[in-house]
């Protein structure tokens, strides 16, 4: 154990010691052979064979043929289009609004030492363990109108008509989305407050901070590089929900919850116009690629430090 | 320290050639995989099968039992995959140009192979009849036309026909002193009391769009006649603006919005039991439906279905240029042939199957309505002798049997067409976008 420490520490050294300007070898570009390998064959080698598909009209049956910029032209003039990149962000905003709150709390609440907290961590944990189609369908049976929650608490429901309207459909989506993932982002900031120092809870105890001030003065920003990480996890999550939209409202009521992905798909796989679908594709990499770098960007991730630093 | 870079530099060679190894070999492993799938169809292709894909349901075991009776004499084997339901179209569709592609495939005729017939891919199977008559005079002619495509036949009908009925609660109609509406202005009527007296009148599906696409169907029908969906279908997009289909648009807006349908329609579906349930707790009184209501309704409440489930034809609509004895559904499920097929003898000698009487008493036995001429004869043996009768009079008298519009337009057609018929019901669009939206649809 501690021979291998010492090598890490080593390792860590010669790193430092490579960046200014020792000539000792790094590890050589075979290292990462195996993951560039399947980086370029199953995501390099696939967005060029859609970005090549979006130039052509294909049924996915003869040869596709190329027909010039008709697919892009076409698709910046389709109403539904401009709607599925509007409704994908403002799920994606709905997701992260609705989720870091509850999360954070659920995390550090779960990461401290009260009786119970394990098997009530554990019940919380649950939605983690389900696919995303159980957790559709479950949801879709409890919504029923009729027979399900709706048709108990009417006065609560209304005609509960949740499907039925763009408002409606848009928060059960939300919801559904916030009940399945909550515990996956709970889980990150459970790490998370579990590696703040305690000597900074002692310290500000000592200068008579309460509970909350704790939380808000130590545990928030000690969580920063948490956050972004749940976050950016979150984004790229939301842009890319598919399979409740699918199975609770398949894009509807009409094309009111038609997000890119799922447009994606209905061009693609309903209507068999894999161009318009590639299109589509190239457009929802090009807006999650963009929204990426402005996280990456304004959160500082690209030059995140250790929180630890300078405290050890 | 020396000591240990040594240890760091062994450790990385090593690292390395596991890198190499374990590349090489999942490289390996992938072209291998690719090999092996794309070889052994085309092997055995040779070696004397034939591949019937089916649609993946409760009704495959017949269709199991005809390939083991098939098997028993023929020395070509036939070999049956299924694809489970949804996804049916789209992964036929990938499969059907590639070495992996079924010589025999369930379809529904019409809209849904035409793509395929346009693209060369489909056997014309007029040849075969002409050497069997007997593959195209066993089969009622409206249902046998609908995989006739350009003139030339293109499927021999399998399973059963499925035409779209008003089902109803025979208990609710009788507590509400109410009987089945023969009429147009009847259904109002009925709708009218029915709510007064807080049921929903109609149960509908509009999560799944194709329920509220009926309603469309049938309207249509009746007040316009079925030419003005086939001239439509064959390209003369004036008939959807003509002043019958204005008309036929009023009328579905005034069912609409007399609140036949309730107000919540769009968040129950059919295809998760919600509104089949709504008619067997007696929360709706209709619901218009395929044929396959009966076997939904057999298989959660098996009671109702026996004693409680009414059925009867779409009311009359008097004025209107459609025959009231017009049908609209499924007209019927068909194999069709791949031109690539190695073994077009077998081939038909396997779609002789269905007009024997194993496979008519099997169908009738699961409750699905062959459309063979030899099915009256065992029409008494089936799971409901009284359903299947009323359903076979009906087929066989039907001036003219109309295929789903979703069926009959090409499948790019269908998310335009459930999108329209969805958003006129929800009052999202009125007439005109209505008209424009089908006057997009491609017909070729």
């Amino acid at each position: 154990m501690s021979a291998l420490s010492s090598a890490v520490e080593l390792g860590r050294r010669r790193l430092k010691a490579r960046r200014v300007g020792v000539g000792v070898t790094r590890p050589g570009f075979v290292w990462a052979a195996p993951a560039t390998v399947f980086f370029l064959l199953f995501a390099i080698l696939p967005l060029v064979l859609v970005a090549v598909l979006s130039f052509t009209s294909w049924d996915g049956i003869t040869s596709p043929h190329f027909n010039g910029l008709a697919n892009w032209t076409t698709l910046f003039h389709d109403p539904v289009m401009t709607q599925s990149i509007w409704l994908t962000l403002l799920l994606t905003v709905l997701g992260v609004v609705t989720q870091t709150p509850i999360s954070i709390l659920l995390g550090v609440w779960a990461a401290g030492p009260q009786r119970n907290r394990a098997v009530l961590s554990a019940i919380f944990f649950v939605p983690l363990l389900l696919s995303a189609t159980a957790v559709s369908v479950l949801w879709r049976a409890l919504l029923d109108p009729n027979f399900g929650i709706p048709g108990q608490l009417p006065w609560l429901f209304g005609n509960g008509n949740l499907l039925g309207s763009q408002s409606g459909s848009i928060a059960v989506l939300t919801f559904v989305g916030m009940w399945q993932f909550t515990p996956l982002h709970a889980l990150l900031y459970q790490g998370g407050a579990r590696a703040v120092p305690q000597v900074l809870y002692q310290a500000a105890a000592i200068d008579g901070a309460g509970t909350v001030r704790q939380f808000f003065h130590i545990t928030l920003p000690q969580l920063r590089n948490t956050m972004i990480t749940s976050v950016i996890l979150m984004v790229v999550g939301g842009l890319t929900t598919f399979d409740t939209v699918l199975i609770l409202t398949q894009g509807g009521p009409g094309t009111d919850t038609t997000v890119s992905a799922y447009y994606m798909y209905e061009q693609g796989f309903k209507n068999f116009d894999f161009g318009a679908g590639s299109a589509i594709a190239l457009v929802l990499v090009v807006v999650a690629t963009l929204i990426s770098l402005a996280v990456v960007r304004l959160s500082g991730y690209d030059k995140m430090r250790s929180t630890t630093e300078g405290i050890s | 320290m020396d000591s240990l870079r040594v240890r760091i530099r062994s450790g990385a060679s090593r690292n390395r050639f596991a890198a190499i190894a374990a590349t090489t070999t999942l490289v390996l492993g992938l072209t291998a995989a690719c090999g092996s799938s794309g070889g052994s169809t085309s092997g055995s292709a040779d070696s004397g099968t034939i591949h019937v894909l089916v649609y993946g349901d409760s009704g495959n075991t017949v269709e199991q039992q005809i390939v083991d009776t098939f098997n028993k004499t023929s020395k070509v084997k036939a070999v049956l995959y299924t694809i489970p339901g949804a996804d049916y179209q789209s992964k036929l569709n990938t499969i059907i140009n590639t070495p992996q592609a079924p010589d025999i495939f369930f379809n529904w005729g019409g809209g849904s192979i035409a793509p395929y017939v346009k693209d060369n891919l489909l056997l014309p199977l007029d040849s075969m009849i002409a050497k069997d008559p007997g593959l195209k005079d066993n089969f009622l002619p409206s249902v046998f036309n609908t995989a006739v495509v350009d003139g030339k036949s293109y499927g021999i009908p399998m399973r059963g026909t499925q035409p779209v009925l008003l089902f109803d609660n025979k208990q609710v109609l009788a507590s509400a002193g109410l009987s089945v509406p023969q009429t147009w202005n009847d259904l109002l009527g009925d709708v009218a009391v029915l709510k007064a007296k807080g049921i929903t009148p109609i149960a509908l599906g509009g999560g799944d769009q194709w329920p509220t696409q009926m309603w469309f169907e049938y309207i249509y029908d009746r007040v316009a006649g079925p030419g003005l969906f086939e001239q439509a279908l064959a390209g003369d997009k004036a008939a959807w603006s003509s002043p019958d289909s204005v008309k036929a648009l009023g009328m579905v807006k005034q069912l609409v919005d007399a609140g036949a349908f309730g107000s919540n329609f769009d968040s129950v579906k059919f295809t998760d039991g919600g509104s089949p349930a709504l008619l067997a707790k007696g929360r709706a009184a209709f619901e218009l439906m395929g044929s396959w209501e009966y076997s939904t309704e057999q298989s959660s409440d098996p009671d109702f279905a026996k004693n409680g489930l009414g059925w009867s034809a779409f009311p009359a609509i008097p004025g209107g240029k459609g025959d009231p004895a017009d049908i609209v559904g499924n007209t019927n499920n068909f194999y069709s042939v791949l031109k690539k097929t190695q073994h077009p003898d077998a081939v038909a000698a396997f779609l002789k199957l269905m007009y024997s009487d194993e496979f008519v008493q099997a169908q009738l036995a699961i409750g699905n309505l062959p459309t063979t001429t030899n099915t009256p004869t065992f029409l008494s043996t089936s799971a409901s002798p009284g359903y299947s009768q009323f359903q076979f009079n009906l087929v066989k008298a039907a001036p003219s049997f109309q295929l789903s519009w979703d069926q009959a337009y090409p499948p790019a057609a269908t998310t335009t067409i459930h999108t329209a018929v969805q958003e006129f019901f929800d009052g999202k669009t009125d007439t005109n976008g209505f008209i424009q939206a089908m006057q997009s649809l491609a017909t070729s």
